[in-house]
């Protein structure tokens, strides 16, 4: 039996990973088929964040308003003419229904909607059944990708060289750094390679329907690209470059190659795999040094995402240590599962350690009996080292992978990255936890 | 010129409709909606919150969750004494119901050893009839907590809606002399008829304020009730014990600390309890009038009237003496044209605070919302100040853009929404003052009062000198 998470610990649902994916996509009116609540909500997450981090403009964020009467009598209508409001307020260029748990219950056939409007605007009208009770995160970014494969256009004259960086959403969410996708890029240019877009990180509309032109399609993550990855190969006949996340040397030299050789272009790859890696040999032998004899402790269950934990055991391994992922909860490996066997696949099985704190009840209860936790763990090996959050200090060297430093974690400038955070952890190994974050976090 | 406006110059000049009574249908009859604020449910879980040591459980999928979530933030909640949970409703429920899950979640909630269990329900169990009620009514003698019941799904309204439908329950199963009651100490029902206590107040909706750090507002409100002479007997809520909520009819009056929410609350103490409501129909303190005001009238209701006096004038000797001598930006203020954007709580007391002290002439208002005769109360003002101004009410993202483009005011104290969304309108000053704003506060800032308005003015200063700096260095340095 699979654990559920427990009633104090929710993911967002359906309709907000769906809302988060079309975010990604410029001048995209969404036309919520829903209450003010559910509206709101994901506007000030997703768009206002869009504009404070990521250099967007203000794009609306519209619905329909749902009030007791529309629950009661239906709102196709009111559905429609309000897409045909957005046309004329917004002038998108793409405008997505999305619908919630009311207009879902209520049975409004939103898809026939969007179809009928399509005949009436000149955006493109696309409609996505995402109420929250629908399913979990996972099929709320799912589905929202499987939508927009309408808009692409078929498979006919190939962009030779090109590629589509996949499985990216609103842009630089917390685990999703815009510096990670931009050490991709700059690889992907560096081996002469081109890039249609990023699905969805801001891309354009064009840059969807072109989608299914390109030579591959490579993922920033494998976790988030594998689903629309595998429905384009499956639709379009479009190859999918099946690699993990770029953390170390290994990973990052086969990401490279996962896109490269598909492309031909295998030997300007590995001249720039041979100057890159150059250029961090320090860097290289400083992580190999930190790591090499060591049990390393890796806990990264909620933030910035488990699979990133896997990727750093593999990395661990990759310099001579012993990875350990502790807390990688029964949940996520169900949500993740088509990521997990992949990873299986290729040889990466890690060690796992669940501790009771994992499934307390309540947020603060779950912070504090895990620190104890993990610091027994700690106790029990020599030489550990600890590759996590910094919601715990278990009093051993520790790297923080949490911190939005403005660094990124991938490819090369990821190695260069790593090395300082890890130095720097075994210079301040001795130093206590400050009184106040002890009283903050655990109330100690 | 763009629709709503054009409606609102055939209606002589105000865009929407009058902010309706509590108890009526609240919103828009719009198709195509841009909300500012959240839903009903997130209204409730913010009352619910406000209570100490409590555990509130969203009866919702797991979406409705991030709203509680915020909530908690909203009241300043402590993880480590308040608790919220989720039933996360799927399919199954929806299609089979959802009550089993609700009572096994409710039997969970056990492990926490709260005193009290709010049950915030959302859209999808009360369309499919999830009988809620009857549910909690049922666990209640399996556990050894109070359970409340607030049907609060996000169809019935906006945030305030559901601040109102909370205090509503709240007042109904907590407070004795109600529905389910438990008597008072003594065995006696509170009527009409209690003794009330004098110079006692019960104050309502300190949340539904747009204010980032409202409690810096609920603060400085306690503060000069305590100059008076009075006390506070119940927050309805913020920190707010569970005893608190027995001594509500004792109170010898209410304040209703918000022009947005809990107008029908006061209404339902004056009508069970007789309690009187003070203050009522004046703006809230923000600026030197409406402080001036306001600090009058309790005084008058609490015959401390040289106490309020002597508050007054300690008050705007140290506003005064403050913007001497750290500086005034009077250039930045004098006469411009300014647009204000904001809830009714901190918009309408606003309008007189930037004429009369800052000297700025608001051409446009545009509340995001407003409870029965706050309307009223802006018209008040603005005839009184002599301004004609437009004003928009119920305003979404699209009016007030769609206002403020056309108004092209040159500065507009509103939100980090209005800072966003102006950007292409070449409106060069945007002051981040209520919600939300972007920035941490860590300490509670009031606006109401002097200090308030000391508040007020720095943050206007720093977004007016941020307006200032440069983006781009012209040259390198050579070191």
């Amino acid at each position: 039996m699979i654990p559920k998470l427990q009633a104090s610990h929710a993911p967002p649902c359906k309709f907000w990973t769906a809302f988060q994916v079309l975010n990604g996509i410029r001048h995209m009116a969404p036309v919520i088929h829903g209450p003010k609540g559910c509206t709101y909500s994901v506007a000030s997450t997703y768009k206002m964040r869009g504009c404070e981090y990521r250099g967007v403009p203000l794009e609306p964020t519209s619905c329909t308003a749902q009030n007791e009467a529309d629950v009661v009598y239906g709102g196709e209508g009111k559905l429609l003419e309000a897409i045909k409001e957005a046309e004329q307020r917004y002038h998108p260029e793409l405008i997505v229904v999305l619908s919630c748990c009311c207009s879902g219950i209520t049975g409004d056939d939103v898809e026939t909607v969007a179809q009928t409007a399509a005949k009436e605007v000149n955006a493109r009208v696309l409609a996505i059944r995402s109420e929250g009770f629908g399913g979990d995160f996972r099929s709320g970014y799912e589905d929202a990708f499987k939508v927009l494969m309408d808009l692409m256009e078929p498979r006919r004259e190939i962009m030779k060289g090109t590629i589509n960086i996949i499985g990216a959403r609103e842009g630089p969410t917390y685990t999703e750094w815009l510096e990670d996708l931009d050490e991709i890029k700059r690889l992907v240019y560096a081996i002469g390679a081109k890039i249609n877009g990023v699905l969805c990180g801001g891309c354009t509309v064009e840059q969807i329907c072109k989608a299914s032109l390109v030579e591959l399609n490579a993922s920033w993550c494998y976790d988030w690209g594998q689903k629309l990855g595998d429905l384009m190969e499956e639709r379009f006949g479009l190859p999918y470059a099946r690699t993990g996340q770029p953390y170390g040397p290994q990973a990052t030299e086969e990401w490279i190659m996962g896109v490269a050789v598909p492309l031909g272009l295998e030997s300007r790859a590995r001249e720039v795999i041979r100057q890159e890696t150059a250029a961090v040999g320090r860097e290289l032998d400083t992580l190999r040094r930190c790591f090499e004899g060591k049990t390393v402790l890796i806990e990264i269950s909620d933030f910035p995402g488990p699979i990133r934990a896997l990727s750093l055991a593999r990395m661990a391994e990759e310099f001579g240590a012993h990875p350990i992922v502790i807390n990688l909860h029964p949940y996520t490996i169900k949500e993740r599962m088509p990521s997990i066997k992949f990873l299986l696949g290729r040889g990466q099985n890690p060690e796992v350690i669940l501790t009771k704190g994992l499934f307390s009840l309540g947020s603060f209860n779950v912070s504090s009996e895990t620190q104890d936790e993990v610091a027994m763990v700690a106790a029990h090996y020599n030489d550990a080292l600890y590759l996590g959050t910094p919601l715990r200090q278990p009093g051993v060297p520790q790297m923080n992978m949490t911190t939005m430093t403005g660094f990124p974690q991938y490819g090369y400038q990821g190695i260069r990255n790593m090395a300082r955070l890890m130095q720097s952890g075994l210079e301040h190994a001795s130093r206590p936890r400050s009184t106040l974050f002890r009283k903050v976090l655990y109330d100690e | 010129m763009s629709e709503a406006v054009a409606q609102a110059t055939r209606r002589g000049g105000s865009v929407g409709d009058r902010p309706q009574p509590s108890g009526g249908v609240w919103g828009t009859a719009e198709k195509c909606h841009d909300p500012y604020l959240r839903c009903a449910l997130y209204g409730a879980a913010q009352t619910a919150l406000g209570v100490t040591g409590c555990c509130v459980l969203s009866h919702s999928p797991q979406g409705c969750y991030q709203l509680v979530d915020t909530a908690f933030g909203w009241q300043d909640a402590d993880y480590t004494e308040t608790l919220t949970l989720c039933t996360k409703l799927c399919e199954d429920e929806i299609v089979h119901g959802g009550e089993e899950t609700l009572a096994r979640t409710i039997l969970e909630a056990r492990e926490l050893n709260a005193p009290i269990l709010f049950v915030v329900t959302a859209c999808g169990p009360e369309i499919v009839g999830d009988d809620i009620v009857a549910v909690c009514e049922e666990m209640r003698s399996q556990v050894d907590f109070q359970i409340v019941p607030i049907l609060c799904a996000g169809f019935r309204g906006d945030q305030n809606r559901g601040i109102d439908i909370a205090l509503e329950t709240m007042l109904k199963h907590l407070v004795s002399g109600s529905v389910g009651d438990r008597p008072q100490p003594g065995g006696q029902h509170a009527t009409r008829n209690t003794q009330h206590v004098p110079r006692t107040v019960c104050l309502i909706a300190p949340h539904a304020n747009a204010n980032p750090t409202w409690m810096g507002d609920l603060a400085w409100v306690k503060e000069v009730l305590a100059h008076m002479g009075a006390q506070v007997i119940a927050t309805l809520t913020h920190d707010t014990a569970l005893s608190e909520f027995q001594n509500v009819p004792l109170a010898e009056a209410c304040l209703v600390l918000s022009h947005d929410a809990g107008q029908k609350a006061a209404e339902t103490l004056a009508e069970r309890y007789g309690i009187e409501q003070w203050c009522a129909g004046l703006p809230l303190p923000i600026g030197f009038t409406n402080t001036r005001n306001w600090l009058a009238q309790l005084g008058h209701r609490l015959g401390a009237e040289e106490e309020a006096d002597r508050l007054i004038v300690q008050g705007e000797t140290l506003v005064v003496e403050a913007c001497r001598r750290k500086g005034l930006e009077q250039s930045a203020m004098h006469r411009a044209p300014a647009a204000i954007v904001a809830d009714a709580t901190v918009g309408i007391p606003l309008v007189r605070f930037i004429t009369e002290d800052l000297e700025m002439v608001p051409t446009l208002v545009c509340l995001r919302s407003g409870q029965a005769g706050a309307g009223e109360m802006l018209e008040r003002e603005l005839a009184d100040l002599g301004l004609n101004v437009k004003v928009v009410y119920n305003t979404d993202v699209y009016r007030a853009k769609m206002a403020l483009g056309e108004a092209r005011p040159e500065m507009v104290l509103g939100s980090n929404i209005e800072r966003h969304a102006v950007e292409e309108l070449g409106i060069p000053f945007v002051f981040r003052l209520v919600n939300p704003i972007s920035r941490f506060r860590m300490v509670d800032r009031a606006y109401f009062g002097y200090v308030g308005m000391l508040n007020l003015i720095e943050s206007i200063q720093n977004d007016w000198w941020d307006r200032y700096r440069s983006r781009q260095r012209r040259y390198k340095a050579r070191w």
